[in-house]
């Protein structure tokens, strides 16, 4: 299995969109061929949703859901970064399962009340 | 000439409408501004990083700024020492350690200067260190990078985004704001749904709204985006800290028991973030998490 260590490629903040580019570069052909891959987090220490959004996120737009559960490892990642990427990743599912799933100017325009 | 009344700057409501006040009287070019501190009697960081904006944005602008240090309170005079703001605008003086977070200019997003900055001089305080795990740390400069990811991603500032903190020791708090100059974010709610002539009226509130919900972002990029505002939202809740933002005529406070946008008169076309942060670990709770079940 193709080990990633994600500190050796990016260093110990992994937090905007090029960062994820970075990793989603070398997962995304492993995966989409087929191949388990297995990505370590250990020492990184500070996360943010650009970067799962660019790494991981967006893997959800061609790979199946249940193929990233068989196929795509995640190890050492510490709970804050956790939280992160779950959070991400729910984003995720339903943004590219369900393109009108993106609130409409019709819904917004609705919302008569404001807060005060 | 246009001399600008520099007012008392806390960081209440009021204060943020006197701020923004100062913005609408210089919103122009070629104009020659002095800022005078005659009644000025107390400046909070938020004021300091949106006055240093302010200047940078003037002189974008073609205009030229003076200011009149000579009208500082002694007190102030030397918190803006401390803090490298008369150091930034040409005031011979280098700044020092102490309660001021160091004002900051960045034009474009420098991860590893902004990072570095979080972490020595804002987190990186003896005091604040002595307070909170390195574990909390990193997981509150994570969420702050989310406010500079979202100024430099959607703030289309030309001058890019100051910033300046503060420490209150006896409130156990960090403070910090992060300010903008570009179009703020009702104006690209208001783009994104151009192809309706309805977007054109909603209201900055609605736009606010609309953007602190999760899952909603401007990006057209076919990245799936719009969780940043919302983990910032939820750590800020936890964390029984506050954060208020303004954008054009919109407001948002967001605390432990509020959860709040409005529409405000005073109006100013960037993004100012406040954010207040309690050094107390008690309010987390962090586990070796071995995740177990499907991920996906």
């Amino acid at each position: 299995m193709k080990k990633i260590i994600i500190h050796d490629m990016i260093g110990e903040n992994c937090i905007t969109i090029d960062d994820g580019q970075q990793a989603y570069d070398a997962i995304y052909p492993e995966l989409i061929a087929g191949k388990p891959v297995e990505v370590d987090f250990d020492r990184v220490k500070i996360f943010a949703s650009p970067f799962f959004n660019s790494a991981i996120g967006r893997l959800l737009k061609d790979i199946e859901p249940e193929a990233l559960n068989r196929l795509l490892v995640i190890n050492n990642l510490h709970s804050d970064g956790m939280m992160v990427l779950k959070r991400v990743i729910e984003n995720s599912k339903q943004y590219y399962s369900d393109e009108t799933s993106r609130k409409t100017l019709e819904e917004i325009l609705l919302e008569q009340s404001e807060d005060q | 000439m246009i001399v600008l009344q520099v007012p008392t700057i806390n960081d209440g409501p009021h204060d943020f409408d006197r701020l923004f006040d100062l913005w609408n009287q210089v919103n122009g070019d070629r104009l020659t501004v002095v800022f005078d501190f005659s009644s000025c009697k107390f400046l909070q960081h938020n004021g300091v990083a949106f006055l240093g904006g302010l200047a940078r944005l003037i002189e974008y602008r073609h205009g030229r700024v003076f200011f009149k240090w000579e009208t500082l309170l002694k007190k102030i005079y030397t918190n803006l020492g401390q803090n490298g703001f008369l150091a930034a605008f040409g005031f011979p003086k280098t700044a020092w350690r102490g309660n001021s977070v160091p004002y900051r200019e960045d034009q474009f997003q420098d991860k590893n200067a902004i990072i570095n900055y979080l972490k020595t001089r804002w987190i990186g305080h003896k005091w604040a260190q002595a307070h909170i795990s390195e574990k909390l740390q990193d997981a509150m400069i994570g969420k702050v990078w989310e406010i500079y990811a979202n100024a430099f991603e959607h703030g289309l500032s030309p001058i890019g985004v100051t910033s300046c903190g503060q420490y209150y020791p006896d409130h156990q708090e960090l403070k910090l704001t992060v300010v903008d100059f570009g179009i703020g974010i009702p104006a690209n709610v208001r783009l994104h749904f151009d192809y309706d002539p309805r977007a054109r009226v909603l209201t900055a509130a609605k736009c606010l709204r609309w953007a602190f919900q999760r899952g909603n972002t401007t990006d057209t990029k076919d990245i799936s985006r719009g969780v940043g505002l919302d983990l910032l939202k939820d750590f800020v809740k936890i964390n029984k800290g506050r954060l208020d933002l303004f954008s054009h005529e919109g407001c948002a406070r967001i605390d432990e028991k509020i959860d709040m946008v409005a529409n405000q008169t005073n109006f100013f076309e960037g993004t100012l973030v406040n954010i207040t942060l309690k050094c107390d670990e008690s309010f987390y709770h962090f586990s070796d998490e071995t995740f177990e079940g499907p991920l996906f």
